[in-house]
């Protein structure tokens, strides 16, 4: 008896998507992550759902692909879909030839397509640049990547399965040609997420392991002895303040860099390079990369040359070739996905890997390899990830009407349904006082309770479900709002630990965008933290705090 | 600075409309349908310092009031293009535009503020709601004094009746506590055209007046003291048609009155420029609306011109005349005042300018009585629900006028006048009506 009946080790999009799918067909599941949900490339993309418009010249059955899930996740994932539709937008110069390709290509994909004359381009888009000579509209949409990755696991849990984050694999466990498990080590605990508690190792043993790590499967399939030449692709993003456009902006020229820009949530995000690395966790994160972003896109949309930055990130793309292809550049890899059965590849049975492929697809992939398990364990339960919404999706149709009687402000209160779709009802309905602690994301108390309820003290899981720290401050004036929510049930100690680790992730990406306003931001911050909390020179590190010392404040509570 | 040293006049201080240096920062409709603009690229300036909010004098009194980095950036950057509703609360903000002088760094607030007011009234108000009806009819002031001076006696009879005050505040929402303001027997213009126009006409020393709606119904003194003093340094005055500044419009979300009051008074004015007419108004909301809210509302030809070529009187005189100096040779009776800046007098850089001018008047003394607001804020004082939160931003300034060594107020704003006079039963004189007794002598009225 093992025990579970699949271990999937990574909790990106794959993973999640795969360990809902195995779920609902009712096997047992668990699921392991070294970091956060989408700790890895999900949590570093651009937030496209593609249309297929960008694959439709280069790679038609990756576009046919994206337009069919396309239409699948509008469906069950309304709420972390935004279809702000898309366009590819050829300049006053660019060839002509490629833009006939393009338009042919999307008509022969299945892709809904029409052509948008300059003058119609800049109504839809007022900020694109009168250099515009025509655009051809497709049914591209933004999507949240959290958002979408956490409600998969939520619906995982909700079917059985077990998700444990912070749990890095440090062994695969095989028992000559047979995998029946791997070896974690646990940040804290088992179970949530718990600074300064003991991490344990656990032993987890089933009757299969999905290596869906990504860029790092690599590294898993190393524990077990099996060579997967993922090749690391890095693409460096910016993120603007604010949203310029409010539809997806693609150049319509044959790939290059820089050459797209998506609206997400409050802001819109440049993207991107495509450079082979290494090693996924370790690579330079360099300036020119941002530069190019603003200098390139620039040409489409004038009014990013002197936007606001907030931050820059890069993520990590799983490229992966069939060993003996040899592609030199690696924007000539394919974007297709590949299910490695290590049985008949390695004779290592028992283990499969999930490698290459794109985000918009991942329920595709999910259930391709979920399938392929389900023969090997001789389960014949078949898929509805397809037809089932995830939590929070479902009966979308019916929010708008009870927006109003959360008593928030109305910005606050549209943006926390938009966010939390049919789980607002139950997250936002409280008795108590609901205030704003993230003013720039609008996200209120009730809702970062929430998080906190589900992810423990890890206050990057709880950025990542509700947008808190993520706005034009970076964290600035809410982090300790933040955290402070932590308490009672968790300890000062805890919550500063949590904090500082917030701090951290924050910095990360806002040290590649100081200058202008964000430099003046990252000054007042440096100051508030400083002159508020000591943070220049915290006089409680290492030492605990005499917080009985302390009065209790006045009787009114001010 | 006089005209023979410089015989090009304002040359200096007058632009041609600006170049289109920045065109891509030009505000596009995104919202065809509605009249609003896309202001969120304004919301890359804030960084949530908050001194905007620690100098909004409707937060400070009103805790339910979220302030103005709520209602302006914060409140932009969440939108997104389908997204319609503008939080009611932006209709608790009383225009007093502190927030503009305050932020360090450019948000331009009080146009996010206007804008998301015009779109809040124009999309969300019910049109036959009592508060859509009071505020029309209270930013449109002007349509009703044009009434009402056509029988002033009258009409200052009938106002002044509890039977009046009674219906206004139980069915308009208009407060009974204040008492409607006089209208004159004479309207200024009515004067103006008596008296057959300008007395000194020449052209390079030009200037248009433009008086306002309060100067003209209800102070035609103060109008009349500017005429004087202007042709006292040698001006010639011209009176353009003209309509409503646009400022009780804008502070309703009215944006479609205001438009059309502004279209008229952009091609009037810019016309007197066109003529060699620098624009002078002795209201300083009239001053900061054509220079500040026209341009950032409104796209009509000669808007910047106007915006370029508008100065409140005395800062105007400070500017080309040697204003100063003829106070220091001239002498008044016995003069103390308590002076309050108006918040739109301080937008544009003027609160300190009353205060130095009768410094140097013999006579003269004019006690600042503090940076408060005074609260009124226009028509904000005027609305029943308005009328306490108006009174207790005020209280600060009533204190410092009854410290003051003074028994008479001075301002140049007339609704501040109206609450200083409310808030202290003192009698309230404009700044010009001083310098006039001081250049051109008592008896000229």
């Amino acid at each position: 008896m093992t025990d579970t009946e699949v271990v999937v080790v990574g909790g990106g999009s794959t993973g999640c998507g795969v360990a809902r799918d195995l779920a609902m067909r009712g096997l047992d599941v668990t699921l392991v992550e070294k970091g956060n949900l989408t700790h890895g490339t999900t949590g570093r993309m651009h937030g496209l759902l593609h249309s297929g418009g960008r694959y439709a010249v280069s790679d038609q059955s990756s576009a046919r692909e994206c337009i069919a899930e396309n239409r699948v996740l509008r469906e069950i994932a309304g709420h972390c879909v935004e279809m702000t539709g898309g366009q590819f937008v050829q300049l006053e110069g660019d060839p002509d030839e490629y833009f006939e390709e393009k338009l042919a290509g999307c008509r022969e994909c299945g892709i809904p397509a029409e052509v948008l004359t300059g003058q119609q381009a800049r109504a839809e888009e007022p900020y694109l640049t009168d250099d515009v000579k025509r655009s051809i509209r497709v049914p591209d949409g933004a999507v949240d990547p959290f958002r979408l990755c956490v409600a998969n696991a939520a619906s995982a849990e909700r079917h059985g399965a077990r998700i444990e984050t912070h749990a890095e694999v440090v062994d695969v466990l095989a028992d000559g040609d047979d995998v029946f498990g791997v070896q974690v080590r646990h940040d804290s605990g088992p179970g949530k997420r718990e600074h300064a508690r003991t991490g344990e190792r656990e032993r987890i043993t089933a009757e299969y392991v999905v290596n869906a790590t990504g860029a790092w499967a690599g590294q898993i399939g190393e524990l077990a002895g099996v060579d997967v030449a993922v090749r690391p692709s890095k693409g460096a993003m910016v993120v603007m303040n604010c949203r310029q456009v409010d539809t997806v902006v693609n150049r319509c020229r044959p790939k290059g860099d820089a050459d797209i820009v998506v609206p997400h949530e409050t802001t819109a995000i440049l993207g991107t390079t495509d450079v082979e690395v290494e090693d996924p966790e370790d690579y330079s994160e360099e300036r020119w990369e941002v530069d190019l972003m603003i200098d390139e896109l620039s040409a489409l949309v004038p009014i990013l040359r002197e936007a606001r930055t907030v931050r820059s990130f890069w993520g990590v793309r799983p490229l992966y070739e069939p060993p003996g292809t040899g592609t030199r550049d690696p924007t000539d890899i394919t974007r297709d996905y590949f299910l490695l059965d290590h049985a008949e590849r390695d004779d290592l049975s028992g283990f499969a890997s999930i490698v290459g492929g794109k985000f918009t697809t991942y329920r595709l992939m999910a259930e391709e390899i979920a399938d392929h398990v389900c023969a090997e364990l001789g389960v014949s339960a078949s898929c509805r990830t397809a037809d089932e919404p995830l939590p929070g999706s479902e009966d979308f149709t019916v929010l708008r009407e009870y927006m109003d009687e959360f008593g928030l402000r109305s910005p606050v209160g549209r943006r926390s349904v938009q966010r939390l779709g049919s789980r607002a009802d139950e997250v936002l309905s409280t008795d108590g006082p609901n205030p704003v602690l993230c003013d720039c994301e609008a996200v209120t108390r009730a809702e970062v309770r929430d998080a906190i309820d589900q992810s423990g003290t890890d206050l990057n899981a709880v950025r990542i479900r509700t947008r808190a720290s993520m706005g034009n401050c970076q964290g600035g004036l809410c982090c300790h709002r933040m955290a402070a929510e932590l308490h009672p049930e968790y300890g000062e100690p805890q919550a500063r630990a949590a904090l500082d680790e917030l701090f951290e992730e924050r910095w990360k990406g806002e040290r590649h965008a100081l200058w202008g306003e964000q430099l003046s931001q990252a000054a007042l911050t440096y100051a508030l933290h400083a002159t508020t909390m000591n943070r220049d020179r915290d006089p409680a590190d290492g030492a605990s705090v005499e917080y009985a010392a302390f009065d209790a404040g006045g009787a009114d509570g001010d | 600075m006089s005209d023979a040293e410089n015989p090009d006049g304002a040359s200096e201080f007058r632009e041609d409309e600006p170049t289109d240096s920045a065109e891509e920062f030009e505000p596009i409709e995104v919202f065809p349908e509605s009249e609003s603009m896309d202001l969120r690229p304004g919301s890359d300036d804030c960084y949530k310092c908050s001194t905007c909010d620690t100098s909004c004098p409707v937060a400070a009194v009103d805790d339910e009031f979220p302030g103005p980095k709520f209602q302006g950036p914060e409140q932009w950057r969440l939108k997104r293009k389908d997204d319609r509703d503008i939080d009611e609360s932006v209709m608790s903000c009383s225009n007093c535009m502190r927030c503009d002088s305050a932020c360090p760094s450019d948000v331009p607030l009080s146009q996010m503020h206007n804008t998301a007011r015009g779109s809040f009234v124009d999309e969300q108000m019910d049109k036959l709601s009592r508060e859509y009806v009071r505020n029309r009819i209270l930013s449109n002031y002007r349509t009703l004094a044009a009434l009402g001076s056509k029988v002033p006696r009258l009409t200052n009879f009938v106002m002044g009746l509890g039977v009046t005050k009674l219906f206004n505040e139980k069915v308009l929402g208009i407060t009974s506590e204040r008492e409607f303001p006089e209208f004159a027997t004479e309207t200024f213009r009515e004067w103006w055209e008596k008296r057959g126009g300008p007395n000194v006409e020449r052209d390079d020393k030009r200037v248009a007046y433009f008086h306002g709606c309060y100067s003209n119904y209800n102070t035609p003194e103060v109008g009349k003291a500017m005429v004087r003093v202007f042709e006292a340094f040698g001006y010639e005055v011209l009176v353009p048609p003209q309509k409503c500044s646009g400022t009780p419009m804008f502070a309703n979300g009215m944006l479609d009155d205001a438009e059309r009051a502004a279209e008229t008074n952009v091609a009037e004015l810019a016309a007197a420029i066109e003529g060699g007419a620098d624009v002078i108004a002795s209201c300083t909301s009239c001053s900061l609306s054509l220079r500040q809210e026209y341009p950032e509302l409104f796209d009509f030809e000669g808007t910047a011109s106007v915006a370029a070529n508008t100065y409140e009187a005395l800062e105007y005189l400070r500017v080309h005349e040697d204003l100063e100096g003829a106070l220091a040779d001239a002498e008044v009776d016995d003069a103390a005042f308590a002076y309050h800046a108006p918040c739109h007098a301080r937008n544009q850089g003027l609160d300190g300018q009353a205060v130095e001018l009768l410094d140097a008047l013999e006579g003269a003394n004019a006690e600042d009585v503090g940076d408060s607001c005074s609260g009124i804020s226009g028509t904000y004082g005027w609305k029943e629900e308005k009328y306490d939160v108006s009174m207790e931003i005020g209280a600060e300034m009533f204190d410092h006028m009854e410290a003051a060594d003074a028994e008479t107020g001075l301002t140049e704003c007339p609704t501040c006048a109206m609450q200083m006079e409310h808030g202290t039963g003192y009698e309230i004189r404009h700044p010009l009506q001083v310098i006039e007794e001081a250049v051109v002598g008592a008896d000229a009225a």
